[in-house]
């Protein structure tokens, strides 16, 4: 597949895409946005990778939207918004775990990109803003997302000044998971790949959407969808291998394999 | 038109239509005229996803309880109704279509809520105005997944007869199969299914065009023989019992993704294809287990929803009651593909595929 904005790279079941436009920031283009949509499907086809890592090329993640796209001298048309969040929701439902692995500037439409993503590995020089509604427009699904992860006063203040918020702030407010130092992004994308262990699919997939849904159904809801999750999970060969695995070793969690 | 190697000339489902009895009764109001105290069988009723359904219930006692029916009363219930909605659902198809009914050439009617001979279509042919010539099938005992049963064998008939206009009508009186001892077994039951009849039009026919209506394109099945006894009629003291396992909704969803997938690998596409899920309104544990094994959202399963909250649980006829919903919803565009799941005694999944 060729790739204008986006670079591929492959090993050991760990597929990385980095957003390439280093002249621009990596801000996300429209052509970004089909390259990343039909990457994603790609990869979701092929099954081979068991992790996705975004990362940005240089010293920045993603500045944002790039609104050279639109014309200047025609009616700014929403669809490229709607194409965008469609990417998004295909990232965000990868049958992978997904990690963002963010140096430098992480603004917009990037912080959304991040925040789709199963875990954020970020440098400790990097910083994250939502500056679109200071330019007078709006950040995307990211109004959706951030709130769920720093609570909606946080939310509404940050995006509303479009104020910079730094690497360590994010850490404890818990939008990035692992901070490290601008020369360790490498190193500790490794320990957070190691950190999953053992991935299976099912599991992954089913508990990333409860834990989604978990902010918009009610209790009595819930408890049904994650019966039906859970059967789903423990009917999986993972499951009947692990509870073999107990009886064998007698223990009441046995070792992983 | 017959040119070598071309698509075939796929039957549409170019109309819908549906009728109800008139009585609706929230679940309070059922507890109310049987006067259920029992907080295990009222759990049942009280679970909230079902707000209403339209039931056609005895009048009540001097002592303000619904009387007992025997098995006689039940089957001439089923009977007397079917064709009341039955008829009715037919004549809101007929006059969705550019068609009347001495021009149909085929129909098929499902029902399991009552037994009776000759079958449904005799008297529908007869009480409809269609032609002593036309076709008939009757689908009986195949529950919930009957509608797809019989849908299959229209679109059959639709698909080797192009330009004659073929039926299908699904009839449920499940207050015709009614029986309320106290228990939690009757409860389950009771607390769910709801009376109503769907009809709709099928026909090939190379001028129409997605505005008409969705393609049917293809089916696929699939029988879990492990929980066959899980979901049956069982014959008591003159009535028919039905017995719903606590297990069929798992089970169902432990293998749903075999035909799904199995009927999206045949046509080379993936689940990010498919635009439109009509899935059958079993009831909520069904549905999430559908959601969460095939992953589904419930903006795809919303008029599964809708429909099981406003009707409960209308058996063969549910499936064609939410595509309804989606046909006057105006989502549907040229190229959509849809999946139909429906499910019912067997343990039986029955899918297919539409494409607009």
């Amino acid at each position: 597949m060729e790739l204008q904005t986006l670079q591929l790279e492959r090993s050991g079941g760990i597929a990385t895409i980095t957003l390439n436009r280093p002249e621009k920031g990596n801000a996300i283009s429209m052509l970004m946005v089909r390259e990343l949509e039909r990457l994603c499907r790609q990869l979701d086809d092929e099954a081979t990778d068991r992790i996705v890592v975004f990362r940005g090329s240089g010293e920045t993640f993603c500045s944002g939207i790039d609104l050279l796209d639109f014309p200047p001298d025609e009616k700014p048309d929403v669809r490229g918004f709607s194409r965008w969040e469609r990417a998004c929701r295909t990232i965000e439902r990868l049958p992978m775990v997904t990690i963002a692995a963010i140096d430098g500037e992480c603004a917009g439409g990037g912080m959304q990109l991040a925040l789709t993503c199963d875990a954020r590995v970020a440098t400790n020089r990097s910083f994250y803003h939502l500056h679109e509604v200071r330019d007078g427009f709006l950040p995307g699904m990211g109004t959706f997302r951030l709130a769920k992860f720093i609570g909606l006063g946080r939310a509404r203040f940050f995006g509303m000044t479009g104020r910079r918020m730094q690497a360590a702030e994010a850490e404890i407010l818990g939008v990035i998971d692992h901070l490290c130092a601008a020369s360790d992004l490498d190193e500790a994308v490794k320990t957070t790949v190691a950190a999953f262990g053992d991935i299976h699919p099912d599991a992954i997939e089913l508990v990333r959407r409860l834990f989604d849904e978990s902010f918009e159904i009610a209790y009595e809801n819930f408890l049904g969808c994650f019966l039906a999750a859970q059967n789903r999970a423990i009917q999986t060969d993972a499951f009947k291998s692990l509870i073999k695995r107990a009886h064998e070793q007698g223990k009441t969690r046995p070792r992983s394999l | 038109m017959n040119n070598a190697g071309a698509e075939p000339l796929r039957p549409r489902i170019t109309a819908v239509g549906t009728a109800n009895p008139q009585p609706t009764y929230t679940q309070d109001e059922v507890l109310e005229l049987f006067r259920c105290d029992d907080p295990k069988v009222r759990r049942f009723f009280e679970s909230g996803h079902i707000h209403k359904r339209h039931l056609v219930l005895p009048e009540q006692g001097p002592d303000g309880i619904v009387p007992d029916e025997n098995g006689t009363e039940l089957l001439e219930k089923h009977t007397r109704i079917s064709l009341e909605i039955g008829s009715e659902a037919i004549r809101k198809c007929l006059a969705n279509s550019p068609y009347r009914a001495d021009q149909l050439d085929y129909i098929a009617a499902a029902s399991s809520t009552g037994f009776l001979c000759p079958g449904l279509t005799a008297y529908f042919i007869e009480g409809n105005g269609m032609r002593p010539n036309t076709h008939r099938t009757d689908i009986v005992g195949m529950g919930c997944n009957a509608g797809m049963n019989s849908l299959l064998t229209t679109a059959s008939f639709a698909a080797a007869n192009p330009g004659r206009p073929a039926m299908v009508v699904a009839c449920e009186v499940c207050s015709a199969a009614y029986v309320f001892d106290m228990t939690v077994r009757t409860g389950v039951v009771n607390s769910l299914f709801g009376d109503g009849a769907a009809a709709a039009l099928v026909i090939a026919d190379e001028d129409l065009s997605a505005t008409d209506g969705p393609q049917v394109m293809d089916f696929e099945s699939c029988i879990v023989h492990a929980a066959r006894d899980e979901m049956r009629f069982d014959f008591e003291e003159g009535k028919f019992s039905f017995f719903l396992g606590w297990e069929v909704p798992y089970l169902i969803g432990e293998n749903v993704r075999t035909p799904v997938f199995d009927l999206l690998d045949r046509w080379g596409l993936k689940k990010r294809d498919i635009s439109h899920w009509i899935v059958h309104s079993g009831g909520k544990k069904v549905i999430d287990a559908i959601k969460y094994n095939i992953g589904i959202t419930e903006y795809d399963v919303r008029h599964t929803y809708s429909i099981l909250r406003d009707y409960g649980n209308i058996s063969s006829a549910s499936f064609l009651f939410s595509l309804q919903e989606l046909m006057k919803e105006g989502v549907t565009e040229e190229g959509d593909w849809g999946v139909v799941i429906a499910m019912g005694p067997g343990v039986s999944i029955e899918t297919g595929l539409l494409r607009w």
